[in-house]
């Protein structure tokens, strides 16, 4: 097989790196000895771990790239909900309406696409204000990044369930 | 070292700000930063993009050479969104910094011929002509160490040109650049950005830009257009300039003039097909890029809008279509996305999974993240990787009639095709404790191969296999060597 060394700044190594401090960060709390976690700690765990993923991801990618904008403004605006519970979801209120308005007159030159483009703007963060040309290559990018995480996570979980 | 390098572009960007004035230096310090970073390499002086990319296209990396096919032709017509939609400029930038680090992209993932490369040299070299400000603040001040990439004289010849910048940093940087050209080879050979009649640019979008700089300076004509010909181009005419008023003045000056007077050339120059232009000479800026219809279609300005965003959707697609597997039989549009929409809806539930199984699995031991953390880990032999970690899962389970040893090397031993470093490292390791093993043998070597080939086969049928879909079944289907 081919030996070429990974490169140490490529996406991947960055997202790995993150994600492992971000694993071990979670896990730290947890005494060796556990056995039996609740599945309401599981479920947390899971949450915790996946909005890591997410979050190194969008972090590997800084600001490149619109989807990882919008997935750490998501991300931070959910932490401060959670905190100024209170409050109510002020901000997201106000986003929306940011979004209502510029994501009018970009999508006008969908042709006959205009349901898939729909579900695709749902699934790719951010994907809303953007045009069908814009929204296509988010989707490029985001489609590599996933696949990195996965493969990424995949490996991961395999060495985790070697012990 | 990547915080220097920071630092000093900080410093050059803040410097150069100072003198131009009229651009916004914050969010492009920003965006250099993240393109430093990101491109960090041995390299002081590349601040802007890789100068691996000769070396890199020359990998047949899929999602390069894709990425690159999918940015030439919009660039082939030789304008990236003048309209100055900054954003979509930097995600592309960005993109093309990110390919010199997406050495690894999954290889099943179908692999385009490295016919792109001329192209994804035009288009590398041309996306700068679309973000002066970006690359004059990157180029100022790097004197020596641009062999890497001639390209750089070039683009910071045209620069000087557009913003009338002609302080003796410029003019250094032309002579570096100069003999930076001499060096590399497979870029077009110029000896100054005067000329423009390298015969070998006939690939290189180096070629137009040089003669949109000849055009400029000296008034000639006859060279780019020559050059433009053998570019191979897909579309007959640039994207038009939605929203100009977002790109600063001078930079719309530039990039017009450099369009115009590159399209001048062609009147004159009878054999070009898809000649796009307007025989106007360089003038006072205008706010839109001049597009010739086609044979036989529609001319007002609404149609060729229509048709060149068209055009741009459908090259997106087709790069789209090699990335999801599985998708060249498809045809027509519709289609295309909703397997696109599947497959990214696959992908996301696939993430959501592997934190659900993370957040179950709990680590006994904190097994050396460092270790972990090397490169050598996760190379691109994952499959493999899984493969030998799901069979290791099942290693206890074996009857212990079989030699405990063996599991030992398949745990320290891991990636056999490492360097020793990285199986001395594993040494070092404090094994999970597994029932029955003692120390890890320290002979990993020639056993591992004939060892892992029988406990592929013993281990593959007690491994049970994850309730995952199909990515990975055949992941462990892999396993057999």
């Amino acid at each position: 097989m081919d030996s070429q060394l990974l490169n140490p700044t490529s996406l991947k190594s960055r997202f790995t790196a993150r994600f492992l401090r971000a694993l071990t960060k979670i896990n730290a709390p947890n005494p060796i000895s556990s056995s039996s976690p609740t599945p309401r700690e599981i479920f947390q765990r899971y949450r915790r771990i996946k909005v890591a993923a997410d979050k190194s991801m969008a972090y590997s990618v800084r600001s490149r790239t619109t989807w990882s904008r919008a997935t750490l403004s998501r991300l931070r605006t959910r932490s401060r909900h959670r905190r100024l519970a209170s409050f109510g979801p002020r901000s997201s209120v106000t986003t929306a309406a940011v979004l209502k308005k510029t994501s009018s007159h970009g999508k006008e030159n969908e042709g006959g696409l205009g349901v898939q483009a729909g579900e695709l703007r749902e699934l790719v963060p951010g994907g809303e204000a953007m045009d069908l040309c814009n929204l296509l290559d988010e989707t490029a990018h985001y489609i590599k990044c996933l696949t990195t995480q996965v493969q990424v996570m995949k490996t991961i979980a395999n060495l985790y369930s070697l012990e | 070292m990547e915080k220097d390098k920071a630092f000093i572009m900080a410093e050059v960007l803040n410097r150069t700000a100072t003198r131009q004035p009229t651009w916004s230096t914050s969010g492009f310090v920003t965006e250099m930063q993240s393109n430093e970073l990101n491109c960090a390499t041995e390299q002081v002086g590349n601040y802007f993009l890789n100068p691996n990319w000769d070396n890199s296209m020359d990998q047949s990396d899929p999602f390069e050479s894709a990425l690159s096919s999918m940015v030439s032709s919009p660039a082939a017509s030789n304008v990236l969104p003048v309209s100055g939609e900054n954003v979509m400029m930097r995600e592309l930038i960005g993109k093309l910094g990110n390919i010199c680090n997406s050495g690894d992209i999954s290889p099943q993932f179908s692999i385009k011929p490295n016919a792109n490369t001329g192209s994804a040299n035009a288009s590398f070299n041309s996306t700068p002509l679309n973000s002066p400000p970006r690359l004059n603040l990157s180029m100022v001040n790097l004197p020596a160490p641009f062999s890497a990439d001639p390209g750089f004289a070039e683009r910071a010849a045209r620069f000087s040109c557009f913003s009338g910048l002609n302080d003796p940093l410029m003019d250094s940087f032309k002579l570096s650049g100069n003999q930076s050209i001499k060096v590399d080879g497979s870029q077009s050979i110029k000896n100054s950005p005067m000329e423009a009649n390298s015969p070998e640019n006939a690939e290189s979008g180096v070629s137009k830009e040089d003669s949109s700089v000849s055009q400029q300076i000296p008034a000639r004509n006859d060279a780019g257009t020559r050059k433009r010909k053998s570019i191979p181009r897909g579309k007959a005419k640039e994207i038009p300039s939605p929203a100009a008023a977002d790109a600063k003045v001078a930079t719309e000056n530039g990039e017009s003039n450099s369009k115009r007077s590159k399209q001048d050339g062609s009147p004159g120059n009878g054999n070009e097909k898809q000649s796009k232009e307007n025989s106007k000479p360089p003038e006072p800026p205008k706010d839109y890029i001049h597009v010739r219809a086609r044979r036989g279609q529609a001319t007002d300005s609404h149609s060729l809008a229509e048709r060149v965003r068209r055009e741009k959707i459908s090259e997106r697609m087709k790069f789209l279509q090699d990335l999801v597997p599985g998708c060249n039989k498809v045809t027509g549009k519709a289609v295309m996305l909703d397997e696109i929409i599947n497959y990214v809806q696959s992908l996301q539930r696939q993430v959501e999974f592997l934190s659900m199984k993370l957040a179950n699995v709990n680590p006994r031991s904190d097994i050396n993240m460092e270790a972990l953390l090397s490169k050598d880990m996760f190379q691109s032999r994952g499959s493999l990787l899984h493969g030998i970690y799901s069979m290791d899962s099942s290693a206890p389970t074996f009857p212990f009639g079989y030699q405990p040893q063996q599991g030992l090397h398949l745990n320290s031993g891991i990636p056999n095709a490492t360097e020793t470093q990285f199986s001395m490292k594993t040494q070092g390791f404090q094994l999970p404790s597994i029932d029955g093993f003692t120390d890890a043998n320290p002979h990993v070597g020639s056993i591992w191969e004939d060892d892992l080939q029988s406990i592929v086969q013993m281990g593959f049928g007690q491994n049970q296999p994850q309730g995952y879909q199909g990515s990975i079944a055949t992941g462990q289907v892999k396993i057999e060597l």
